[in-house]
């Protein structure tokens, strides 16, 4: 696969997109479900980024993670897509997790061993009706009792 | 004898001045240097002189064309880049946002033009897009001032989705004067054949069309289509781009003319061979450009020529690709226009029959193959045939009564 890095400053998930609001409000919806299925320990500290990718492109971001939190990082795309790959990035930029068994719904755990910033790239691995819109939403866990 | 012989003789005539008639020659070749010759400074088309070449400009005069040529172009980059960034869309629209520039119109105007956008929208078969689709339509505006060229005014230009403006097609369409005055309300547009508005306005879609009903193509389908200045994708609808069977083929004039041959031979072989339905040259014609692996450039600016049949790989190329989804149905022809695999590879997979034969069987369904290779007319033929049987009957009838003594 010939991943293309389109690095794009994703804004957060708009309220209400002109134009396409069918597919928005989808993935929009199904990042909502599926936070709500995960025990989350604070809800407004959940971090979300959206946006679109034509088969083969690549969005990267960049999120703080807090030394000993468990996180859940999940990805969601739209209805025309079929393969979403999620990775999480060291501070230095090599690969610390990669989902890419799980198509449309991938999800990383992850507790973070020192509070740095975190790289989180999404790849667009197929798309049946180009371009296809994603979510991506980082939900801090409620810590287990040890 | 000799001296009665020379009373016979016919009275000698006066016999003209050789100078005069000398002159009367050099002045008919200077007429026809006049005439033939391309004028001081102008360059050969490098044909031979014994066939028939238009004249060029001087090389001054070529470059000055040229490079308002480039300007037009860039100049209507830019103006889309604008309209892009300037266009505020309608969310409860579904049909192309239409921009109007040069005039200001009156609302029942622009109302007019949206109920005949939306209808072709519908008629098209499409809803709520993931592309989007901006028509600018370029009002006919009085030439401008000498000091800069006039804006593109008689091309088509589309720019495509890119990684800004993912969801986004605008295309360029100039009125001219006939559809300027028809959208201005101050001419009725005819009701028939090339003269139909709805029909325009769709052909002006051109590859908007495509992207709004199938999305940004894999990279193998955009280079392929990039590489042809998609001129297999210039026309999504069923009926003929300009009228109910008008297509690229009619254009080519009548075959019984002249010009119709001197225009089939004017496109590459393998275009000329699947006009006579040829197998392997329909593959070869609908495959140039595949083997091309292409940087789409930023901004993805398609402009259509301005004699755009004249330069297409194949005839009635316009409407290939959406005579193609309409035979394999919108999901197999998702399969190709997002294939990671090579263009021949994904198109023959989706068609399940050879890229060459489907093509060929298609193009047999607007044109009957032609032949190809010398041909006499058949009035030629017959008085040939007929003045070669008389010399052979002469031939014959003399040797029979020539006898050796």
């Amino acid at each position: 696969m010939r991943a293309i890095l389109v690095v794009l400053s994703i804004v957060a998930m708009p309220s209400a997109m002109p134009g396409q609001q069918r597919w928005a409000r989808q993935v929009q919806e199904r990042a909502q479900r599926a936070i709500d299925a995960v025990a989350t320990s604070s809800p407004r500290a959940v971090v979300k980024r959206s946006g679109m990718l034509n088969t083969d492109e690549a969005a990267s971001f960049q999120t703080t993670l807090v030394q000993g939190t468990p996180y859940a990082i999940l990805g969601v795309c739209d209805d025309d897509c079929s393969r979403l790959q999620l990775t999480l990035l060291s501070p230095s930029g090599s690969d610390i997790a990669k989902e890419r068994n799980s198509e449309s719904f991938p999800t990383l755990r992850f507790t973070a061993a020192t509070t740095a910033v975190y790289g989180i790239r999404v790849v667009m691995e197929a798309c049946r009706w180009n371009p296809c819109w994603y979510a991506i939403a980082v939900v801090p866990l409620r810590k287990t009792p040890s | 004898m000799d001296s009665f012989l020379w009373t016979l003789r016919a009275t000698e005539q006066p016999v003209a001045s050789l100078k005069r008639w000398g002159a009367v020659g050099l002045t008919a070749c200077l007429v026809l240097a006049l005439a033939y010759l391309p004028p001081r400074g102008a360059e050969s088309s490098g044909k031979s002189p014994f066939v028939g070449q238009s004249l060029w400009g001087t090389p001054a005069r070529q470059y000055a064309q040229a490079l308002a040529d480039e300007w037009r172009k860039v100049d209507a980059t830019v103006r889309l880049l604008e309209d892009r960034q300037r266009v505020r869309r309608d969310s409860l629209r579904a049909s192309p946002t239409i921009v109007f520039r040069g005039a200001t119109l009156p609302p029942n105007s622009v109302h007019n033009v949206e109920t005949v956008i939306d209808s072709v929208w519908r008629d098209l078969g499409l809803g709520e897009t993931k592309v989007r689709v901006t028509l600018v339509i370029e009002l006919q505006r009085p030439y401008g001032s000498a000091d800069t060229p006039t804006p593109l005014q008689d091309r088509v230009a589309y720019l495509a989705p890119d990684s800004t403006h993912r969801t986004t097609c605008l295309a360029y369409l100039p009125a001219g004067p006939y559809w300027t005055l028809v959208i201005l309300g101050k001419r009725e547009a005819r009701h028939e054949g090339f003269g139909r508005f709805v029909q325009w306005l769709e052909a002006g879609l051109g590859p908007c069309a495509f992207y709004a009903a199938y999305g940004t193509p894999g990279r193998s389908v955009e280079s392929w289509l990039a590489a042809r200045h998609w001129d297999v994708g210039l026309y999504l609808g069923s009926h003929g781009i300009a009228g109910e069977r008008f297509s690229s083929l009619d254009l080519m004039g009548n075959p019984s003319s002249p010009w119709y041959w001197d225009g089939v031979y004017s496109f590459p072989p393998a275009t000329v061979a699947c006009l006579a339905g040829r197998p392997s040259g329909c593959r070869a014609a609908v495959l140039a450009g595949a083997g091309e692996e292409r940087t789409i450039p930023s901004p993805n600016v398609v402009v259509v020529e301005r004699r755009w049949w004249r330069v297409q790989h194949l005839l009635p190329g316009e409407r290939y690709l959406g005579d193609v989804a309409r035979t394999v149905g919108r999901e197999r022809f998702l399969d190709f226009w997002t294939s990671a695999q090579p263009v021949d590879t994904a198109l023959a997979a989706v068609l399940k029959r050879p890229v060459g034969e489907w093509t060929a069987d298609w193009e047999r369904g607007f044109v009957r193959p032609i032949r190809l290779g010398p041909m006499p007319p058949l009035g030629a033929a017959v008085i040939a045939l007929a003045i070669a049987l008389l010399v052979l009957a002469v031939v014959a009838a003399t040797a029979s009564r020539r006898q050796v003594r």
